[in-house]
């Protein structure tokens, strides 16, 4: 009040008193300003980056690996549930980062295929474009063939693959032999095999149903159209399709006779009922390492190319296989590191040769096979199979913002449990997805 | 003389009965009384009564903050995993109340009529399982649901139960987290409710002996509609907190690998829509849906029980 009273000179007098400080002040902001930008960039040269990875509990030894080998970074690593069966963990994480601006994890790790698809939606808008220079050309053809595609969203890869996680038809080779068998080729041979089993010698199995993601296993082979994106925001979904009813009608039989069980396979039960037990079982690459030693003795696990069904040619599906994020908030010195981190966890043999699962790098590869056979665990040579078998996953079961085996686990495999057979399952299940792809703003068709 | 002193000469059963009122200190005990409720009243306006509010400016605007009506609650109505989730919570809460009421005032009024040594080891023992923490507790009974592990395996064989997947099929959902829910609540509430026992009048009961009632007669004409009020209180608490279930399927989902629908309770179904479709306007219209649902439950047992009148 008495400012504006004191009259123009007054009024001007006080401006320029009043000027004087903040100009003062201004400078002491420029100097801080200066100051402040010097302290990072002369510390950048002494401190380390530091870079924070999520990560499964499985891969926490590719970090330690990566730790080791690289002194030069500071990795903060977190361990939680690798966002698997559906659980959603990561997504409500970065949701949540989102909205509060800070807390993406640098680096993460994700054993749900189709994450990519979900977090580079507008709704999380998480990853790091990653074929725009900051994963080198070199390095992202060095993947196999096709093995980025669930990490492409409309042209662009957010995500490197860890490992391949092809279906293969694994078996007890010893006991194959004890009892006479010989190792199907065919759906047909193997489900013949199996109610042969389960007369002649009951408490053996041929596979196993109990799982969240056995529609990998069953379903993907025979090329059931239950999430086969066909055009942007289209899905085909048709559990009606004789690709899909054979697959039934193929398997409730085994479930009846005990020759498929519907234990988990990674339970503690399932390893009480089944030592030694498992003369065959149909799953993916990474179970050789990582599920049947202690199940299948030393030596006995073989390897055999991937069932075909009839005299069609063989076609498999995956199980998992894990994706390695980037996230896109990380800026500067973090930014190169963030990248180095990804490159080397997902490439480096440093890494892929502790992980249980097929690498999805070309030049891990043969030093992987390697590595396992080494291990004195299998009966026959690995390197083939799983190459033939990287070749041949069906591309109609594509990557999409909903978990297709959490919708399989939560409503059909408890039900398998309840002898409800999955031949009268499947229309519910193909119901729900078409629920949860219309919730997601999908249009939902069914081809015949 | 203090209020206590009055309660203790004078006990009335309910809730409400520390309202004696003793007219001279009347202004000094208000000063203490405002005290105490003050650092509540703070947290419950900034846990409590903020986040309802911004719940429901939430559940009546859009992601641009637009007033858009009911048309979040009748989205969220038209979603394909809503009734279910409803109706998987009603299961369960027809069995968590009905078992709450029979089961936790025949306890109660059991102890109550036992030798005072004898009830007070009871109460104890009735009490412990609620010393462990709601997630605790849970991970507890996924060891006596598992075969594999369990202790009484061959319980869960007589059912035909050989692994977990089988113990937990969907449709023995709702019995599985009523047991939990009791096993870990009901001692709790079996003590509240012997406290409640206790200040019923010597005098009436002696009275009521004299008159010749019996033990059934007394438990159900003289003890139990003394304690009413009591009775109402737990089960607006125990409504409220059952349509909430949160841990239990999410637990029970989370340790047998995707068994079970993320989205089996509401309370889950609003988490879903919050941080995996990250929709918060949906999450909080549901979240809305069960305040109204426990506040409906709780207009009606406070007017039929007339919980807040003072004698």
């Amino acid at each position: 009040m008495r400012i504006a009273k004191s009259g123009n000179n007054g009024g001007r007098r006080l401006r320029l008193r009043l000027r004087t400080p903040l100009v003062v002040l201004a400078a002491a902001g420029v100097s801080l300003g200066t100051i402040a930008v010097a302290i990072p960039a002369s510390a950048a040269s002494k401190a380390k980056p530091v870079v924070t990875v999520w990560v499964d509990s499985t891969r926490v030894a590719q970090v330690k690996a990566y730790e080791k080998a690289n002194p030069g970074v500071k990795v903060v690593m977190t361990v939680y549930n690798g966002n698997a069966n559906g659980s959603g963990y990561l997504q409500s994480k970065i949701s949540l980062d989102n909205r509060v601006g800070a807390g993406w994890p640098d680096v993460v790790f994700s054993e749900e295929n189709n994450d990519a698809a979900s977090l580079a939606s507008p709704q999380f808008n998480y990853p790091a474009q990653l074929d725009n220079g900051t994963v080198s050309k070199t390095i992202l053809n060095g993947f196999a063939k096709g093995t980025l595609a669930g990490c492409t969203v409309n042209g662009k890869v957010y995500c490197l693959r860890n490992d391949l996680a092809q279906n293969v038809l694994w078996y007890n080779s010893a006991l194959m032999t004890q009892f006479g068998y010989t190792v199907p080729t065919t759906w047909q041979q193997w489900q013949a095999l199996g109610e042969e089993v389960a007369t002649q010698h009951p408490g053996y199995i041929v596979g196993g149903i109990g799982d969240g993601w056995d529609d990998n296993i069953y379903l993907w082979p025979s090329e059931c159209h239950v999430n086969d994106v066909v055009k942007a925001d289209t899905v085909d979904i048709n559990a009606s399709d004789p690709n899909c009813t054979r697959v039934s009608s193929l398997l409730d039989p085994l479930v009846k006779d005990g020759a498929l069980t519907t234990d988990n396979v990674f339970t503690s039960s399932f390893d009480q009922s089944f030592t030694n037990k498992i003369l065959m079982m149909p799953g993916p690459s990474w179970y050789g390492a990582d599920l049947f030693p202690g199940l299948v003795a030393k030596g006995d696990l073989g390897a055999a190319d991937p069932l075909a069904w009839g005299s069609a040619p063989a076609v498999t599906g995956e199980v998992g296989g894990g994706l390695w994020f980037m996230s896109r908030h990380v800026t500067g010195a973090t930014k190169t590191a963030a990248a180095q981190v990804l490159t080397w966890l997902s490439t480096n043999y440093g890494s892929q040769g502790i992980s249980p699962g097929f690498p999805a790098y070309v030049a891990d590869e043969a030093k992987w096979t390697a590595g396992q056979q080494a291990s004195g665990q299998y009966s026959t040579q690995l390197a083939p199979v799983f190459a033939k078998a990287a070749t041949e996953v069906w591309s109609g079961w594509s990557p999409v913002p909903w978990s297709v085996d959490a919708v399989w686990g939560s409503s059909v495999t408890p039900s398998i449990n309840a002898s409800t057979s999955i031949g009268s399952l499947l229309p519910s299940f193909a119901s729900q997805l078409t629920d949860y792809a219309q919730s997601d703003g999908y249009t939902v068709v069914t081809k015949p | 003389m203090s209020s206590v002193e009055v309660n203790k000469s004078q006990p009335s059963p309910g809730p409400t009965d520390v309202v004696s009122p003793v007219r001279n200190n009347k202004e000094k005990r208000g000063v203490a009384g405002y005290l105490f409720v003050s650092g509540y009243f703070l947290l419950l306006v900034l846990f409590g009564v903020a986040p309802t509010l911004y719940a429901l400016y939430l559940a009546f605007t859009s992601s641009g903050g637009h007033f858009v009506g009911l048309s979040n609650f009748i989205n969220t109505g038209k979603d394909f995993r809503f009734l279910p989730a409803f109706e998987n919570i009603g299961e369960y809460l027809g069995i968590w109340l009905a078992s709450l009421i029979v089961i936790v005032l025949g306890l109660a009024l059991m102890l109550h009529s036992l030798a005072r040594r004898v009830s007070a080891a009871f109460r104890f023992i009735f009490y412990l399982p609620g010393a462990l923490a709601g997630a605790a507790s849970v991970l507890v009974w996924l060891f006596m649901l598992d075969p594999s592990v369990s202790p009484w395996k061959f319980v869960l064989s007589g059912f035909n139960f050989h692994n977990l997947g089988q113990t937990i099929q969907p449709s023995h959902l709702p019995l599985i987290f009523a047991i939990i829910a009791f096993w870990a609540g009901a001692g709790g509430w079996i003590v509240v409710t012997y406290g409640a026992l206790n200040n019923i009048p010597n005098e009436l009961l002696e009275a009521a002996s004299l008159d010749g009632a019996g033990v059934w007669k007394t438990a159900l004409r003289i003890k139990l509609p003394l304690i009413k009020k009591w009775i109402a209180f737990m089960l607006i608490l125990a409504f409220a907190a059952g349509t909430q279930l949160f841990v239990e399927p999410t637990l029970v989902s989370e340790a047998s690998l995707g068994l079970i629908s993320p989205a089996w309770s509401p309370n889950e179904l609003a988490y879903v829509f919050a941080f995996q479709n990250n929709n918060f306007q949906y999450a909080a219209a549901i979240s809305v849906d069960l305040l109204i649902l426990g506040l409906m439950c709780a207009a009606v047992l406070v007017f039929r029980t007339k919980l807040f009148e003072v004698e």
